[in-house]
């Protein structure tokens, strides 16, 4: 199977098993990776949302996007385009987020912290479009509804479902980016979508 | 394959669906089944308001400028030639500090101007030092002269009182 994850040594993380080898082929042509500014316009905040409902810390998110986008753009050479800009980043940020997770600082200031996401909030940023009121405000509900039960998913189960139907993602490529086999993945995605199921009812 | 039931489709049959992953059967049963059609279009909605709003939300929050490094660093090697060339020279001012001999007169004539300056003063430091010595030296009237103390062992206590009761 080919993969475009980067290599963890390449971009000085911890490295995570077989799954991030890489195989570099073809020659990188001048992409959007060599505008830092524009990388930061185009994918921080897709980042920034998978990382703060994947850990459930929002301010943990803003920085292991800035460090996702770092790694990325010194790593940049290592891309061979062999799949999309924004997987590549969001397997940057899985990997980002794992090491900082097993800090002992990171433990500790979890511990002490009790600051999570503002499902009211999120949901306030629903646009209104063009549906009437009642639809919006129905929508609005299913937005923070959603929220609420990823937070009750596990770790792993979450943040399968974020990569799929976030990130759009697909199996193969969760699979190489969580270091998971295929089967284990499909298996929390079907955990995560009856847990949706059972919490959400007919609202979904 | 993937169980359908004989009216709607399993759950284990919709996730595949949502997922992407689902068969052909289950595809030819949504188009014709307006009840797992809607579950599926519902699914879709719900977690197409958490996309926009979440993603929304994730755009409104403030952006910190990423610090890029301020230029790219050169060879591994030349830090540690730098560190190498460093200890050479602190090695040679050592060398030149211990090897330092006063007595030669260096060729620099700006050195041995300043040198010259040096031995002219201390000559005249010496000269000065003189005068203070002789100055110093000169009789000038001791205390014990000048109130005519003797410096003289004292007599003995007896030979005191005697020239007393005289």
């Amino acid at each position: 199977m080919a993969t475009c994850l980067p290599s963890t040594l390449d971009l000085g993380m911890v490295p995570l098993g077989e799954t991030n080898s890489i195989v570099m082929e073809k020659p990188r042509v001048h992409t959007e990776l060599d505008d830092i500014d524009s990388l930061a316009h185009t994918y921080r905040a897709r980042l920034v949302r998978f990382v703060t409902y994947s850990t459930g810390d929002p301010d943990l998110a803003e920085t292991i996007a800035q460090d996702t986008l770092l790694r990325a753009y010194n790593g940049r050479e290592t891309f061979r385009g062999e799949c999309s800009i924004n997987t590549w980043l969001t397997g940057i940020a899985v990997n980002v987020t794992r090491d900082h997770l097993r800090t002992e600082r990171y433990k500790f200031w979890k511990q002490v912290k009790t600051r999570g996401i503002d499902v009211q909030e999120v949901a306030s940023f629903l646009a209104a479009d063009a549906s009437s009121p009642e639809d919006h405000v129905l929508a609005r509900e299913k937005v923070k509804r959603v929220s609420q039960v990823l937070e009750t998913l596990s770790h792993n189960q979450r943040t399968v479902f974020l990569l799929k139907f976030s990130e759009d993602l697909s199996v193969n490529e969760i699979s190489e980016v969580l270091g998971m086999s295929i089967n284990t993945v499909r298996t929390h995605i079907h955990r995560a979508l009856k847990v949706m199921r059972s919490e959400l009812g007919a609202e979904i | 394959m993937k169980p359908v039931t004989s009216e709607h489709l399993s759950e284990e049959a919709l996730d595949d669906v949502l997922i992407g992953l689902g068969s052909p059967e289950a595809e030819a049963h949504l188009a014709v089944c307006e009840l797992c059609r809607h579950q599926i279009k519902g699914f879709q909605s719900g977690v197409g308001a958490f996309n926009q709003a979440s993603l929304a939300w994730s755009e409104s929050k403030p952006r910190t400028s990423l610090q890029l490094p301020a230029a790219k660093a050169g060879p591994a090697w030349i830090p540690q030639l730098t560190w190498a060339m460093g200890a050479v020279v602190l090695l040679l001012i050592g060398a030149s500090v211990w090897n330092h001999n006063p007595a030669v007169v260096p060729e620099n004539p700006a050195v041995a101007l300043v040198q010259a300056d040096s031995e002219t003063q201390i000559a005249e430091d010496n000269d000065l030092l003189k005068s203070i010595n002789a100055a110093l030296s000169e009789s000038e009237a001791s205390p014990v002269q000048q109130y005519g103390l003797s410096d003289q062992p004292r007599p003995h206590r007896r030979a005191r009182r005697e020239s007393r009761s005289r």
